[in-house]
């Protein structure tokens, strides 16, 4: 036995509203969609956890999007994110509170500190979740996540320890819809970390730019090794169609796309209408991030690519020739559509 | 004079993910024949372990939990240059999950006397990427994930960082002990040379760890993990409708028809 724990002592759905320089990360609104479910089925309040410098107008927007309660942890020492200070603030509210449940999206920042959450409290974490689903008499969470490459999901448990901790992947759930009449409190907690000497670490240069976010594009267009490292092409059929680049994880290590466009079980899980994937193979890697577009479409020389198998249109081809006689098709469609509006 | 830096370097024995195939038939995974090999994000690990040795001098040990068997990451970490090797091995670590393994591993750097900590970003067999940051919580130590770069600074007993964060990068400066993940593909590992080869397969002993040698008996295992694996189910393939198409007009035609363009 891990843990000399009472779970009746725990209760409520926490969530992790994740938010850099007043920025909420998409995934935030997502998880409390998600933890507002798992909140009713449960019969349990959901909380929503946030951390940062003068933040209370994200705590508002919490409620609205479904949080009954906020905790606030306002304070400098949370800004910019350090896995310090976030853990140790977050540990010892979940040793104060004892929620049941806490989700954390599955980013770079929630993978990089959810750990120091889980450790100090004695906690089961579950990594990089797809599905979370209450069972019907233990009012376990049950979360699964695909493993190995995703040909199969793990349904991982956590019996005997609270909280049931899981990082969870963006971009798999819909975003919390916003009701304004919604209502709820907003509590300011006390703030643990004692300043820069609890931090570790220190902060020299942070440099965001404007990434596009291509989890919520309608079309994407995919190229991997095949394109040998000539993204033309699929820009120029990306800018047709009004669509993003994306690409594989092969062709963000050759440097050929920035790592913000990877698709996969290591990148992002996109959802388009429409997905065209040129001179990608189909490694499962890949196939876990597309595999929620609605219409796929595969281009490649090898016939024998598995891609084939999980596309609804195929061409056996080459890309450079393809792609850009699709392209002229569209612009001239759209030319067209153009000039009848006239 | 600044002092030498004790580097730790954590490996893990996974099946080779380049010999697992889906079978076109029932669309599940072939991976009973994947050979054992050394997970592959743990390539750049070792290799910023011996570029961090190189800088500041010191000392590179690899360690892997595993069953005896899993000398063989030891030896490949030996063979490209790694000085020493450890191997944590006992039945009693049997089916740990994140916390226990980390804990093992904290154990260890600690026994060790690690200044800097390096690990891959996550093992490609169940990639939950919870190791490094559960050492440096067990530890108490700083911890720098997604790491694409490091610049030692001895003087300041610091290590510097380059991560990767959403939407760019950050700077950032941790005082030892210290624990890294770096991230799959950040550099480019270094081949093995012969000879070192040969020492590390002919050689080379690692030193052997038990649990209640690090005095953590009763805390791994299966029975002292919070995890447990509820169930295994297949992943449906996504019913896909598999047409093929000679070219561009047909496959603009097919779009068209889906309401695409």
């Amino acid at each position: 036995m891990p843990a000399d724990v009472d779970p009746d002592d725990y209760e409520d759905v926490w969530v992790f509203i994740e938010q850099h320089d007043g920025e909420v990360a998409k995934v935030s609104w997502e998880l409390l969609a998600e933890g507002r479910k798992l909140a009713d089925k449960k019969g349990e309040r959901l909380v929503a956890l946030l951390m940062g410098d003068d933040v209370d107008e994200i705590a508002e927007e919490a409620i609205v999007r479904g949080a009954d309660h906020v905790l606030v942890a306002d304070d400098p020492v949370f800004e910019p994110y350090r896995a310090g200070p976030y853990g140790a603030q977050f540990a010892a509210l979940v040793e104060e509170r004892n929620p049941d449940i806490a989700l954390i999206g599955g980013t770079h920042t929630g993978r990089d500190f959810a750990g120091r959450v889980a450790v100090p409290t004695y906690a089961g974490l579950t990594a990089d979740c797809t599905e979370l689903e209450i069972e019907e008499d233990s009012h376990l969470l049950l979360a699964k996540r695909p493993t190995f490459g995703g040909d199969a999901m793990a349904t991982i448990k956590c019996t005997t320890n609270r909280p049931q901790m899981a990082t969870v992947r963006a971009g798999v759930f819909d975003p919390a819809e916003r009701d304004e009449s919604r209502e709820g409190e907003i509590e300011h907690v006390e703030v643990v970390v004692g300043g820069e000497d609890d931090a570790f670490t220190r902060i020299i240069e942070r440099v965001v730019s404007d990434v596009v976010d291509i989890t919520d594009a309608e079309i994407v267009v995919a190229g991997g090794y095949g394109t040998e490292g000539n993204f033309s092409v699929i820009e120029e059929l990306a800018d047709a169609l009004g669509g993003e680049v994306a690409a594989t994880r092969e062709a963000v290590e050759e440097g050929w796309a920035e790592p913000a466009r990877q698709v996969g079980q290591t990148g992002k899980t996109v959802r388009p209408r429409l997905y065209i994937a040129a001179g990608i193979s189909g490694a499962i890697q890949h196939l876990e991030g597309m595999n929620d577009s609605e219409t796929v479409i595969a281009i490649n020389s090898d016939e024998n690519a598995p891609i084939f198998e999980n596309a609804d249109y195929g061409i056996v081809g080459d890309l450079f020739e393809v792609l850009p006689a699709l392209a002229e098709k569209v612009r001239e469609a759209k030319g067209e559509e153009v000039a009848s509006d006239d | 004079m600044t002092r030498e830096w004790n580097i730790v370097v954590c490996v893990k024995q996974v099946p080779d993910a380049d010999d697992v195939s889906i079978d076109p038939e029932t669309g599940t995974l072939n991976r009973s024949d994947a050979a054992a090999v050394l997970n592959k994000p743990d390539y750049n690990a070792i290799e910023s372990a011996l570029t961090l040795k190189e800088q500041v001098g010191g000392t590179v040990t690899a360690v892997t939990m595993g069953p005896p068997f899993a000398v063989a990451v030891l030896e490949t970490a030996v063979a490209l240059g790694a000085d020493d090797g450890v191997l944590l091995t006992d039945r009693a670590f049997g089916g740990s999950d994140t916390w226990p393994t980390s804990l093992a591993l904290a154990a260890i750097a600690e026994e060790l006397e690690a200044d800097v900590v390096i690990c891959g970003e996550e093992s490609t067999d169940s990639s939950t990427g919870q190791v490094p940051p559960g050492i440096a919580a067990h530890n108490g130590w700083a911890q720098l994930t997604y790491v694409e770069e490091l610049e030692p600074a001895p003087e300041d007993e610091e290590l510097i960082a380059t991560r990767d964060i959403e939407g760019g990068h950050e700077r950032i400066a941790a005082s030892l002990p210290v624990v890294v993940a770096m991230e799959f593909g950040a550099n480019q590992p270094r081949v093995a040379g012969l000879h070192r080869k040969i020492y590390a397969e002919t050689d080379f002993e690692p030193e052997e760890y038990s649990a209640s040698d690090l005095g953590i008996e009763d805390k791994v295992g299966l029975a002292n993990s919070p995890t447990s694996v509820g169930g295994m189910d297949t992943a449906d393939p996504v019913p896909r409708k598999k047409e093929m198409v000679e070219d561009a007009d047909d496959l603009f035609e097919a779009l068209e028809e889906e309401g695409l363009v």
